[in-house]
Formats: structure tokens, sequence, C-alpha cells
């Protein structure tokens, strides 16, 4: 029998290496995030880790809980991609977990507000590779599918692509852009079956696009159903793509210390 | 110096273009304005990044949960026909040629059509979104953006000095003074608002603006 179902999420991330390179999805709100999943990745206390995300302009849970002290009244949390129930990347990047994130989102969306991120990069403790997400999805898409490289537009004569090889194809000068492999991909969907099978109810982002991207793919969940309750024409992601299904529990975390 | 436009106003005059069918994809900040004006009969389907194609109006008080957000972290409500899809499929869309006007906010625009939104003065790090395939694939690239910095420097520029995010992609500005379309390396002025002249436009733009052969006082009529 097909079982990828994991019981925790601890268990879920436990083999993932010191130096691994992860994609991590997620992309706006805390629906989007595999939150769970990069809790347990931090609580496992390895680093040295190359990540790839679309977003990585959080503050960490330090910081946000310092901004909470300091907010004037009015002021909102929203958009600032940290909420008190859920986590994003920026809690690997603070925690200096994170040797190379690579991403299309590494400063605040407030201009005179630092992310984890720009201030992990401006100590040096962290390399950043930025890119547009037209490219990072492409690259991400192109491994799973088993293309090596390929040329783009996206990038020609920008110091963001700066050192790439130009080539001019039907007149457009494009710029050639490798596959990007992943170890692990963390993705979050809606709901899962046992076989792995992935399904979304509002837009799957980088989650569809980093499943099986990766060595190993584990996707965290709102919902496990039973086998053949997914219709095949709703099924976005096959369980093909898929190793690992972990549940998210159904009251929300209060701290990413508390084990799953 | 006249009175500058608001964003509500500078978004009514971008709205106008759109017309039925068309995909419009608006960039964060000042852009995101041109969800709030009023709806028209137009079928506009709006595009955002992460997989949405064809979203409703921007929710005022969205309920705990809500999941359905523009790429700047509006709630918006669904609309009958509302699609999603993959990142990658997102941009298969963008890349493909399938948008047809891609709002964009702006550090710096210059004469050649040059885009500069990356990456502000004195930072190391920036954030490119999805602005690079945008830029140079949507039919028509605008920038809506305030004239000048918050400091008063001009950000039309002859050339560009930020790092760019995409080369000579930009078809028309939009600022709270006037409306400009790049031709043949040359900012040529189309509209300006209220009270504006070409000389106090020339004033606070770091390129040589010229007056377009039907330039003509901003109207909403």
């Amino acid at each position: 029998m097909i079982d990828k179902v994991v019981s925790s999420f601890d268990e879920a991330v436990a083999d993932i290496p010191s130096g691994a390179s992860m994609h991590v999805g997620g992309f706006g709100g805390p629906a989007d995030w595999p939150a769970y999943l990069i809790a347990a990745t931090a609580r496992t206390g390895i680093d040295e880790l190359t990540i790839s995300c679309c977003n990585m302009a959080g503050v960490g849970p330090e910081a946000f809980a310092k901004m909470i002290v300091r907010m004037t009244e009015g002021a909102s949390p929203v958009g600032w991609n940290v909420a008190p129930d859920h986590v994003t990347v920026a809690l690997l990047l603070e925690r200096g977990q994170v040797r190379k994130g690579i991403t299309t989102f590494s400063t605040a969306m407030r201009g005179a507000m630092k992310s984890a991120f720009e201030s992990m990069v401006e100590q040096g403790r962290t390399e950043l590779e930025l890119t547009g997400q037209g490219t990072l999805s492409e690259r991400i898409r192109a491994a799973r599918a088993g293309i090596p490289a390929f040329y783009t537009p996206a990038g020609a004569d920008t110091p963001w692509a700066e050192g790439r090889e130009v080539r001019e194809i039907e007149g457009v000068r494009c710029v050639l852009e490798t596959a990007l492999h992943a170890d692990f991909s963390l993705v979050r969907a809606h709901a899962a079956d046992r076989q792995g099978n992935l399904i979304w109810d509002h837009p799957s982002s980088f989650n569809a696009t980093m499943a099986g991207a990766a060595t190993m793919t584990i996707a965290e969940v709102d919902q496990i159903v039973p086998l053949g309750d997914l219709k095949p024409a709703e099924i976005e992601i096959p369980g093909a793509f898929v190793n690992r299904v972990v549940l998210r529990p159904s009251t929300p975390m209060t701290s990413w210390r508390e084990a799953h | 110096m006249p009175e500058r436009l608001t964003p509500e106003v500078i978004a009514l005059l971008v709205s106008r273009d759109f017309a039925d069918g068309d995909i419009v994809n608006l960039g964060v900040g000042m852009p995101l304005y041109c969800r709030r004006v009023p709806p028209t009969d137009v079928e506009v389907l709006f595009h955002s990044e992460q997989g949405l194609l064809g979203f409703g109006p921007i929710m005022k008080e969205p309920p705990p949960g809500h999941k359905l957000q523009t790429a700047g972290q509006q709630s918006v409500h669904p609309m009958p026909g509302m699609s999603f899809m993959s990142h990658d499929e997102s941009f298969a869309l963008v890349r493909g040629g399938f948008v047809d006007y891609t709002v964009l906010g702006a550090l710096q625009v210059d004469a050649e059509g040059n885009l500069a939104n990356y990456q502000r003065p004195g930072r190391i790090t920036g954030s490119l979104g999805g602005a690079p395939d945008l830029a140079l694939r949507a039919r028509h690239t605008y920038v809506m953006m305030t004239h000048t910095s918050r400091d008063g420097e001009p950000k039309i520029v002859e050339r560009c000095t930020f790092p760019l995010t995409a080369v000579r992609c930009v078809d028309k500005i939009y600022t709270d003074v006037a409306v400009m379309r790049i031709e043949a390396e040359r900012v040529l002025v189309e509209e300006y608002a209220p009270g504006w002249t070409i000389e106090q436009i020339q004033g606070i733009t770091a390129a040589p603006v010229a007056p377009a052969p039907d330039m003509r006082e901003a109207t909403l009529a």
C-alpha cells in the first residue's frame, strides 16, 4: 500500500541535513506558507541552508515581537508577513540557519523597514541571489521537467542577471538560465490523500511549482481525505511529485518552538 | 507650483485605456489604486503574480482566514470566471505575451524607456518581484508614480543611475503632474495636470521633455 502520510512535522523534516538545498513555498498570506514545516526545520537547528523562496522579505518572530512593542496605534502588521500564529522563512533567516537565499523579494515592502534577510546580508552572514519571479518559477519548473537550462528575455543587459551567457534569438536578447533542483521541497497545499495527490483552494503559487523539483518533496496540508475523494480532474499536483504528506493541527501554533 | 493629482485621479487616467477583455497586472504601491477606482462596464481581467486571474474588487473588511489576496497582499472578492494557476503557469501567461497592460511603480525611468525599480539607493539588497517579465513582455508597460522622489529629486532622468530591472520597456509614464509617452528616446508630454506648464514640468524632470503634437490638459471626461 502507498502511504505517504507522516505523523509529525518533526519526523517529516528529521533527515534534512545542514548544508541542504531547499525550495520553500510561500508568497503572501498565511495560507501560502508551509509554516509548520519551516518551524520544525528551525527546531532541528540545522544550518548552512541554501533556500530558494519567492518571498524572503519578512521579519522574524524576534524582530516582530520588538515591533509590536514599538508599534504606534493604528499601525497594522498586515503585509509584514508575520502574524503571531504563523511563521515564514524569515524565521530561519533570523536564526542564522541560512547561508544563501535565492529569491525575488529580499527587502520589506515598506522601504524604511529592514527584513531579516537584509540585516543578515548586511552582516555578511547570508548571501543573496536576486532574480525575478518568471525566471525563478521557470528554473524550478525546468528542474522538475528534466530541462537542464533555457533562454529567457528577462534580465538581459541588467545588473541582476550579470554574468549569464547572452544570446540573441529571433531578434531578442536572452540570457541562459539553468534549472534549479533542490534536495528538499517544502510546500503547502489545501488537501491531500495518502498517495500524495494535492489540491488547492486558492492560487497554489510556488507551492505547486516546487512540488517534484527536489529529491524529497514534503507537503503540509489542511486536510487528508480518503483515497478516491479527490476527483482526478481537480488534482493539481499528482502524488508522483510528492514523497511525504503531513497534516496541520486544527488549533494554530502559538510558538514555533512547540513540537508538532 | 500648481496642485498635483491624487493617486485616485492618476488611477482613473491610467484606467481609461483598459478595454473589454484586456488582462491587466498591477504592481505594488500606487498602481493598486487602479483596482480601487469605481467599476465601469469594461470587462477587464486583473492578473496577480501568484497565479490569480480575474479577481474582484478589494475587500474593505476581510473575514479572519480570508485567503484570496493580490500580490500586494490586499484581500479581494472572488468573481465569476476567476481562475487559479501555479506560479510557473502564471509567468507563462506573462512571458507568453497574454498580459495587455502592466502598471508598475518606479524609482527611476529614463528617456530610453529603461526601468529601475528594484533597489533603493544606499541598500545592498532589493526586490524584483515579477517586474522583469511583466515590464518586458506585457503589450503595454505603464509606470505610475510620483513625478519626484520624497526628497524632491527627479525620477524621470536622461539615463537611469539606479540598477535596471529591465531595458527599453516603458511605453508611458503617469505621474501626479503629467502623462508622458516614451518615443524615439524622447519624453513627450501628452497631458498635464490642471495649471501646469511644460516649463514647470521640465523644471522637475531630469530628461528633456517636449510637448506631444496633441498635448492637452488631463481630463477624466
